[in-house]
């Protein structure tokens, strides 16, 4: 009995025991199938990150398109920037791993303390920026980017957990504002910006390094003389350029103001305007050269044909009037020498418009320069051309070029005649085809020019150009700029030499413009380019002379190209034979 | 009877033999995907991370064998002071941390820096199986007899959440919530449960720390603030995106190897590993963990007591935990709580919590015919 009833239990039991174990496996089962379920949502979840939207740009546009930028900039920036040097090999521009510094602002405990310790070691530190930054909630900062190792010294000495570096190519200009306009700058990402950096991108951005026909010496001297100028006249700027007059290579060529590349950040726009190859400018009598070759060499004139220059010339209710006024008949010569208005307007005439145009056109004076930088002004040429603006064309009104192309066209008329296209890039072989000479005028009429330039610094306008022993040629040139009501403006002139020497065989065409001068005791008040332009090229010469190591000739007056010109000068106070330049010997 | 006391008695040869090796086997392919990308994480070096991982495992995994040679009986007996011992290193540590001003979840033993609150979640595991053992059906049904149960997840939980560490005391509510579950208790608690959370939630908010707030915030909208609080999710999204299906290949994923990556080598290590070996690596790596959740589960269901059912099936439920947990965490499922993916980032702690764990669980296999009794 007590047995059967232990059976009974036990039995109950065992089967309660049996259900709470089904329970149990149950449970098991329905928690197997919960993290089952579990495993496939996760991966669900990581076939639709991966696949689905693995390739296209998803939610978070903004940071994929960070992220693909970055890795589209290593692989450029595993290429290294090409240098860039001067014709002697002078670097000018390269490409060093420079540090950037960073803040963690979560790992900085003391902003202000440190923002104080960064502001002793970068002066220039915008503290409230930093401190902003450092207190903020974001876990990166840029502090400064490409510092120097020192710098980077005295940032490890302050031993602070939250400064970090990053190491990025960083461009160099050991020149700094020396060429800045010719060489120009890129950005932190390897993009050219300006000068060549910009128009030689893909030169440079391909590892490849890009040699100019700078050279440095002559550059900082060049430079120099203009920045002097530019000070002494209190002047707002100027610009020149050194040019091979056979190749049309640029050995120097300035614009200012400047900046330093290096800094290209914080140049304003008045920096960065290049004067040389962008500003258009009314350049004036320069511009008698090309009317005075185009009567030689368009309608086979003589250097004895005669201009009557007794009065000035009316066209409508404008007159063109002589500054140096001879109130006489002028031989060509003399018209070149005294820079006649009247006689150039004269000579421009004689040529007629088709043809003075045509020449100015095959001299590259009409199109915009084809140069190795695209920083380049387009002329303004009258439009209409009417004859009226042939006349005021051949001494250099109503028509604007370029300081660059001008020298160019300047050296085409005196190195034997042939077109200079002007380079900056110096040719990367030999092995191709030497450059076809275009010839714009005869070598005699190119001789006959040479002649007129040097009578210009003999006893013409540009006196001051002179250097004893280098046989300076060349021609002055004041215009007066437009003023902000139209019409010309007397007080805003701009004084601008062009020259070349040794003048009976040129080798150097040397530019120089200086944009608004003020007269000073030294020059009795003028600003007028004799005064301004023309010493400046003396003493470009003079450094060039010394750095090029080009001796002095003993000088000889009867030697001097300028000598058989005496047949056609009929000043009064200018006496045959005589010694034509007074030397302080 | 008699077969089942031989068995139990056989030799320690017998028993290394007889051992579960698939497990072993299982346990050692997971570790080696954590090597590989450890020493991936590194850029291709062993150190500073592999190194010190291999050597962790090595000693952990001869610890593991050793826990599994050990009679289950032996632990039946050892679950409750090796709770108690647990509680007691986390009031330690809550006493050190008070006297060191600061939070402090580590206590150092030298050869490695012991977390309490990685081990608390094998001893509730250990102490939970020891109360349910010896529990009748009727007992479990009943409300008093779980109130022990609650006590015994619920200390740990207070003393982790002191620390504070909301995800771990989370992941051991969880975890015991789901042993009670599967061994039978009411149902309608576990709703019951859930229900009373969600009530919960707007007055512990109140409660949370503003870095936990901002994680709940970024889950619900990571791409507010991409560079910032949602950083780690959205870059950890980039990762696995750029993976695509093959990889980017060993050593060649660039988010990581860029820092771009966040704690690539603990939490992160799932993306780490997703973006140089792509989705088929990723759903490898899933699946590995899927069958060791399986062989617990089977380890637990052939068990013929009920301590090495709970035993096996706790870890189980524990170790899958937080596999998911991390899984989904870097995925932008949940929230970014700091777990580690078991076996595979780089931690000492995690590392030998899982190794103990998997230790149990075959001495579980080892002995599952043993009689235990109360």
């Amino acid at each position: 009995m007590i047995l059967r009833q232990m059976r009974r239990n036990a039995i109950r039991i065992e089967g309660e025991h049996s259900a709470a174990l089904e329970r149990a496996r149950g449970r098991l089962v329905l928690l197997g199938m919960v993290f089952a379920l579990a495993y496939a949502v996760i991966a669900v979840r990581v076939f639709d990150l991966a696949v689905l939207q693995g390739d296209v740009p998803r939610m978070e546009g903004e940071v994929v398109a960070a992220d693909e930028g970055l890795q589209e900039k290593e692989q450029v920036a595993s290429i290294r920037r090409g240098d860039i040097y001067d014709r002697n090999g002078e670097l000018l521009a390269t490409t060093l791993k420079a540090a950037s510094l960073y803040a963690d602002p979560a790992l900085i405990l003391e902003p202000q303390k440190v923002t104080q310790r960064l502001a002793r070691i970068f002066p220039d530190l915008d503290q409230a920026q930093t401190l902003k930054d450092l207190e903020g909630a974001r876990r990166f900062a840029w502090i400064r980017r490409g510092i120097t190792p020192d710098q980077q010294q005295e940032i490890l000495a302050l031993g602070e957990p939250g400064l970090g570096f990053e190491y990025e190519d960083t461009r160099i200009y050991p020149q700094g504002a020396l060429a800045t306009h010719l060489v120009g700058y890129a950005d932190r990402d390897g993009n050219g910006l300006a000068g060549v950096e910009r128009s030689y991108q893909d030169v440079l951005a391909t590892g490849n390094d890009l040699h100019l026909t700078l050279d440095l010496r002559l550059q900082h001297a060049l430079r120099r003389e203009l920045g002097a100028a530019v000070q002494e006249f209190q002047a707002i700027g100027a610009a020149g350029v050194i040019l091979d007059a056979q190749t049309g290579e640029v050995l120097a060529g300035v614009s200012l103001p400047d900046f330093d590349i290096n800094k290209a950040g914080s140049a304003t726009d008045e920096q960065e305007f290049s004067r040389l190859t962008l500003g258009v400018y009314e350049l004036g009598s320069m511009f008698k050269i090309f009317s005075t070759a185009a009567l030689l060499e368009t309608v086979n004139g003589s250097l004895g044909q005669t201009f009557d220059a007794t009065k000035p010339i009316r066209i409508g209710r404008f007159s063109i009037n002589d500054y140096h006024a001879q109130k006489r008949v002028l031989t060509v010569p003399e018209v070149f020498m005294y820079s006649s208005n009247i006689g150039a307007a004269l000579m421009g005439k004689t040529v007629g418009t088709e043809k003075l145009r045509a020449f100015y056109r095959d001299l590259g004076l009409i199109d915009p320069l084809k140069f190795d930088v695209r920083e380049i002004g387009s002329p303004e040429v009258p439009h209409p051309w009417r004859e009226a603006s042939t006349l005021t064309a051949s001494y250099g009104h109503g028509i604007s070029t370029t300081p660059l192309q001008l020298a160019s066209a300047a050296a085409s008329v005196v190195n034997g005649g042939f077109l200079v296209q002007p380079k900056l890039v110096a040719q990367q072989d030999n092995s191709g085809e030497p450059e076809k000479k275009v010839r714009v005028i005869s070598q005699e009429n190119s001789e006959k020019m040479r002649a007129l330039w040097r009578l210009v610094v003999t006893q013409g306008t540009a006196k001051n150009a002179d250097v004893p022993g280098y046989d300076i040629g060349g021609k002055t040139g004041t215009a007066e700029k437009v003023g902000a009501r139209g019409g010309y403006d007397r007080k805003r002139l701009i004084s601008s030499f062009v020259g070349a020497f040794p003048m009976n065989d040129p080798k150097y065409v040397v530019m120089i413009m200086v944009d608004e001068p003020k007269g000073n005791k030294k020059t009795y008040g003028y600003a007028t380019a004799g005064w301004v332009a023309a010493p400046v090229m003396a003493k470009v010469v003079t450094s060039m002379a010394s750095i090029l190591g080009i001796p002095a000739d003993a000088y000889d007056p009867a030697k001097d190209i300028v000598y058989n010109l005496d047949r056609y000068i009929h000043d009064p106070k200018h006496k045959k034979g005589k010694t034509l330049v007074s030397y302080h010997e | 009877m008699s077969r089942i006391a031989l068995r139990a008695d056989k030799s320690l040869w017998y028993k290394i033999l007889h051992m579960n090796w698939g497990l072993v086997f299982l346990i050692c392919c997971v570790t080696g995907v954590g090597i590989a990308a450890l020493y991936s994480a590194a850029g291709g070096s062993f150190s500073p991370w592999a190194e010190r991982q291999l050597l962790r495992f090595g000693v952990g995994l001869a610890g593991m064998l050793v826990i599994a040679l050990i009679d289950i009986k032996i632990w039946y007996k050892l679950a409750w002071p090796i709770y108690f011992l647990g509680l007691a290193m986390l009031v330690l540590v809550e006493i050190k941390g008070h006297i060191g001003m600061g939070a402090q979840r580590w206590i150092n033993l030298g050869f490695v820096q012991l977390q309490p609150s990685e081990l608390m979640k094998i001893a509730v595991v250990l102490a939970l199986a020891r109360h349910f053992h010896g529990a009748s059906p009727e007992d479990v049904r009943r409300i008093p007899f779980l109130v022990i149960p609650a006590i015994v997840i619920l200390a740990p939980v207070a003393l982790v959440l002191l620390q504070p560490d909301l995800g771990t005391a989370l992941m051991i509510i969880m975890a015991g919530a789901g042993m009670v579950f599967t061994v039978g208790a009411p149902a309608w608690l576990f709703i019951a449960g859930i229900a009373g959370t969600a009530a919960i939630i707007p007055i512990a908010w109140q409660f949370m720390h503003d870095y936990q707030k901002q994680r709940v915030m970024t889950f619900l909208d990571p791409e507010s603030d991409p560079l910032g609080a949602g950083y780690h999710i959205t870059q950890s999204k980039i990762a696995l995106g750029s993976g695509g299906l093959e990889g980017k290949g060993f050593l060649q994923g660039t988010q990581s190897h860029l820092n771009f990556l966040p704690e690539k080598q603990t939490d992160f290590i799932f993306t780490l590993w997703a973006e140089e070996w792509g989705l088929l690596g990723g759903l490898a790596l899933l699946g590995l963990f899927a069958l060791l959740f399986l062989y617990g589960l089977v380890i637990g269901y052939r068990c013929r007591h009920n301590f090495g059912r709970y035993l096996a099936m706790g870890i189980s439920i524990n170790f899958s935990l937080y596999v998911f947990i991390n899984i989904a965490m870097v995925m932008g499922l949940i929230p970014v709580v700091g777990a580690p993916l078991p076996m595979v980032s780089y931690g000492g702690t995690s590392m030998l919590a899982a190794l103990i764990g998997f230790g149990l669980m075959m001495s579980c296999h080892t002995y599952r015919h043993s009689k235990v009794t109360r």
